[in-house]
């Protein structure tokens, strides 16, 4: 493990103390990063949003011009005078405001009825099948973590995605880059770090050379301790430069979009960030929880786009949401909905063809009960791949799906 | 077509050099405390210095047959505490709403209510939940029959269940799990078909729905694909013929207990793997369990947790003979391993990474604590795995996917937590009187790691005990000891062999 043994090697010699650690810290602050011209195709940004628990695409997407929709909606159904009309038959969740003046702008695309075939109505699964971008099989790696993989990108940098979680997702597993996942800022660290004499003998006995036995798993340990140890020190440094005007709304999504703007603006060469957002499982009563959250989300996307804007950062930075299903077209005896299907995903960004995309799934036949998806999923991986990243998508999804024209 | 590429890639964790002759042979070779450790942490949870000297003192054989035949549990609590439920209903009965359900038109008092009611039970569900995993996390931790746990844990992961979803809540996991206990070294073919009759099963995996009219395959798939055969060793006919035979395979909703429902039961001929008949979930199992690919899913599942990551297809025959031999009676075939060359070889010792629980309950053990913390099952959401509750019907993948940063940082950080509350309690890990800093830095890296260390580690640990670096602090003394002796077995902790099992 070259890197962990470099740092004993710039150690040694040194007296440590609480200057000696600043000043290591400064030395590992220069982040290598490659010199790529902004808005070329390399420094662009992915931010992906899970909407956990299966949102009710129905509520959000509104199909307020299908008759269908209020039959199967007795209490749940938005009337037409609350949507936020997009045309005559489709309008979006009143809560979703901020997003409709994005989308009015143009900055907001909306894939509607995504969806796989032979859908699987378990959270797990379905979550799994939504980040593995694979249906049929049970593969470790995820869709993201296959695109860093394939993509070249530069081995020393600790920062290449970053997951704001508090478990790494599937979606960001790959076989080579490490993605740090990081639930917050604040936590992300040693409990030790108050410790001095502590924290520097943590970075020097975290070492794998000439141990009396050998693991297959002994590099991966050492390098993600090494990875962990000072990627918690570093990142609070390399994104401290940062200063924004933006006022976050104080919510979990707020605060992720928050540091995702600080992460961009900081040009750490990060690719892809990972947040999440939810719980949007609403069996029962479900309008107050969707409306937050909805509202949340909108707010929050509204802000980081706003904040990425002044620091001209907007038109490098591309967001897409997914959820695991949507849920059944008819609601059930407690005002809420069960697990369905098909639902619309939102790609959002500067540099995009906003609108309408793929067919709303048609409400008058349904798959018992559910609406079924008129756009693979993986159609939109592949637009991302392709036409954001400009990389094939071999090795990073199974078979092809068509793009979208949502990137030119 | 990139998943056939993925399935097929050596795996970069299948230890390297090669098989040793005989592997499933009885060993033959020295016994002392670095091996009787590794016993320890595969065939439970490890231990503390006291009970690695014990297995150390013994014979390897004799140290097996401690674990094989292990003492009465009697004297263990046999369940969670039981959450107070007001209502005297079960939690996981259906909620059944006192007032009436709102029209279109809803009232909002109507719409509190059920927030407010469904706020209430899912509060109580929360409660039993985490009683539920603290009860089996004290008992991983204090059992005189470790291996029993041990067993316990890798069937869970085998059948994984998760509770506090699809209607598995209350006490409805525990129930599974001493099923799972009760076969934990017996006939796993047994075992088996009680799952298929398991209420947690039943609700999880959806045969409790699977009617004569509408077949659920959700349970016939994930009975060949995950639980016994592999993907590739049936066809999607024999995932719809199992369905068949499994209709009616259900329980009754008053008592929770497995129920055959004749009605529902689709009695028509099936054909299932060259099999035709009026078959139902019983003979699907025994179908199965005389195929060739059963005992060796088994031997690479086992093989996996026991031994080491992807192992060579010809340790899987063998270990997949030994099994067949036995007629999947376990304790047989766990004792052979555990007596094996190839798991006291070199290519095994330190090959598997820890475990969160693994992880945790051993550092337990090793500091003599005996009460597993409350604060633990949130320690373990934070390092991936919380008992009952795996992500899903494929349990944990473990090896790699045990480690990324976070995860990381919450091992270390619970290693902080847990060497100050042993300071606390006495002078840990340190029988005799202060000795100087090379020695301490010695003896923690022997009692922790069974001298696992690279020397430079413990040169770097020398130096921390001294205070070398920090100027005023001064050398290791009575004064500080107890403080650097913390810092020090924390810092032992760190060191990539105590994330390795």
């Amino acid at each position: 493990m070259q890197r962990s043994r470099f740092l004993i090697g710039a150690l040694a010699g040194l007296t440590v103390s609480a200057n000696a650690t600043d000043l290591f810290a400064k030395a590992l602050a220069m982040p290598a990063l490659p010199n790529v011209a902004p808005g070329a195709a390399d420094d662009r940004v992915l931010v992906v949003i899970n909407l956990q628990g299966g949102n009710d695409g129905l509520n959000t997407v509104v199909p307020y011009g299908m008759p269908n929709y209020y039959r199967y909606r007795p209490t749940l159904g938005i009337s037409p005078h609350d949507v936020l009309a997009l045309d005559n038959t489709i309008g979006l969740n009143p809560q979703l405001g901020p997003l409709k003046a994005m989308y009015d702008k143009g900055q907001v695309a909306i894939v509607q009825g995504a969806g796989y075939p032979n859908p699987d109505h378990s959270h797990f699964r379905s979550t799994e099948i939504w980040q593995t971008a694979e249906p049929e099989h049970y593969v470790s790696t995820g869709w993201v973590g296959r695109f860093l993989d394939e993509a070249d990108l530069p081995e020393a940098n600790l920062f290449n995605a970053v997951a704001l979680a508090p478990v790494l997702p599937a979606v960001m597993v790959g076989r080579r880059v490490d993605v740090p996942a990081i639930a917050a800022l604040r936590g992300y660290g040693l409990s030790s770090d108050g410790n001095v004499s502590e924290r520097a003998a943590f970075a020097t006995v975290v070492r794998d050379d000439r141990v009396p036995f050998s693991s297959p798993y002994l590099s991966t340990v050492a390098t993600i301790e090494d990875h962990a140890q000072r990627g918690s020190e570093e990142l609070p440094k390399l994104i401290a430069g940062y200063s924004s005007q933006a006022t976050y709304p104080a919510t979990p999504l707020g605060r992720s979009l928050a540091l995702a703007a600080q992460i961009v603006g900081s040009r750490l060469g990060t690719r892809v960030i990972y947040v999440q957002h939810g719980s949007f499982d609403t069996h029962a009563a479900q309008k107050p929880t969707q409306d937050r959250l909805l509202h949340e989300l909108a707010d929050a996307v509204k802000v980081f786009y706003d904040d990425l804007a002044a620091h001209g950062e907007d038109k490098r930075v591309l967001t897409m949401t997914f959820s695991e299903f949507g849920r059944r077209v008819a609601e059930n005896g407690s005002r809420g909905t069960d697990h369905g299907e098909a639902a619309p995903m939102f790609v959002i960004g500067g540099g995009i063809t906003g609108g309408l995309y793929g067919k709303h799934p048609s409400l008058d036949a349904l798959d018992n009960g559910d609406a079924t998806f008129t756009t693979d999923f993986r159609s939109v991986y592949a637009t991302i791949v392709e036409k954001w990243f400009q990389r094939p998508t071999t090795g990073v999804l199974a078979g092809s799906f068509p793009t979208l024209p949502i990137l030119a | 077509m990139i998943v056939s590429m993925i399935a097929s890639a050596p795996s970069a964790f299948r230890p390297a050099g090669p098989l040793p002759a005989s592997p499933l042979a009885p060993y033959a070779g020295p016994w002392n405390a670095r091996l009787a450790a590794h016993l320890l942490r595969r065939a439970g949870f490890g231990g503390s210095p006291s009970d690695i000297q014990t297995a150390a003192g013994q014979t390897m054989n004799g140290a097996v047959d401690a674990l094989i035949h292990f003492p009465s549990t009697d004297s263990l609590p046999e369940g969670p505490e039981l959450i107070d439920n007001d209502e005297g209903t079960p939690l996981a009965a259906p909620l059944v709403m006192s007032s009436p359900m709102p029209d279109a038109s809803g009232t909002d008092a109507a719409t509190n209510a059920i927030v407010e009611a469904r706020k209430q039970r899912a509060m109580l569900r929360r409660r039993q939940e985490l009683a539920n995993v603290t009860w089996w996390l004290d008992r991983m931790l204090v059992s005189p029959a470790p291996l029993q746990e041990k067993m316990t844990l890798y069937l869970h992961g085998h059948f994984a269940t998760a509770s506090g979803t699809k209607g598995i809540y209350g006490t409805d996991i525990v129930d599974q799990n001493w099923l799972l206990r009760h076969y934990a070294l017996g006939n796993w073919r047994d075992l088996t078909h009680q799952i298929a009759r398991d209420r947690s099963m039943l609700k999880w995996l959806d045969n409790a729905r699977n009617v004569k009219a509408h077949p659920n395959e959700n349970f016939a798939r994930e009975l060949m694909e995950l639980f016994t055969l592999g993907i590739g060793n049936y066809t999607e006919n024999d995932v719809r013929e199992s369905a068949r035979a499994f209709t009616g395979y259900t329980f009754r909703r008053r008592t929770g207990e497995f129920y055959f429902n004749v009605a529902q039961h689709d009695d028509g001929d099936k054909t299932f793997l060259g099999h035709t008949g009026n078959l139902n979930g019983d003979d699907v199992i025994d179908i199965i369990f005389a195929q060739p690919a059963a005992p060796k899913y088994f031997a690479r599942r086992l093989l996996e947790f026991f031994v080491y990551s992807d192992p060579e297809p010809e340790l899987v025959d063998a270990f997949a003979a030994t099994i067949r031999k036995n007629d999947f009676n376990m304790a047989p075939v766990m004792s052979a391993l555990f007596r094996s060359n190839v798991f006291y070889s070199d290519r095994t010792y330190r090959a598997l990474v820890k475990s969160p629980v693994e992880f945790t309950i051993g550092s337990y053990k090793l500091f003599g604590l005996t009460e597993v913390a409350p604060q633990t099952v949130g320690v373990l959401n934070r390092m991936g795995q919380v008992p009952f509750h795996p992500p899903s019907v494929k349990g944990w993948d473990g090896g790699a996917q045990w480690l990324n940063t976070q995860t990381i940082l919450a091992r270390e950080n619970f290693a902080s937590e847990i060497t100050t509350a042993a300071a606390q309690g006495k002078n840990f890990l340190n029988a005799g009187p202060p000795a100087n800093a090379r020695d301490e830095a010695q003896a923690l890296t022997h009692t922790i790691l069974q001298g696992d260390v690279s020397p430079g580690s413990v040169a770097d640990l020398e130096s921390y005990l001294d205070g070398r670096g920090t100027s005023a602090d001064g050398m290791l003394s009575g004064e500080n000891f107890e403080e650097r002796m913390r810092g020090a077995a924390y810092l032992t902790m760190a060191m990539p062999a105590y994330q390795l099992s």
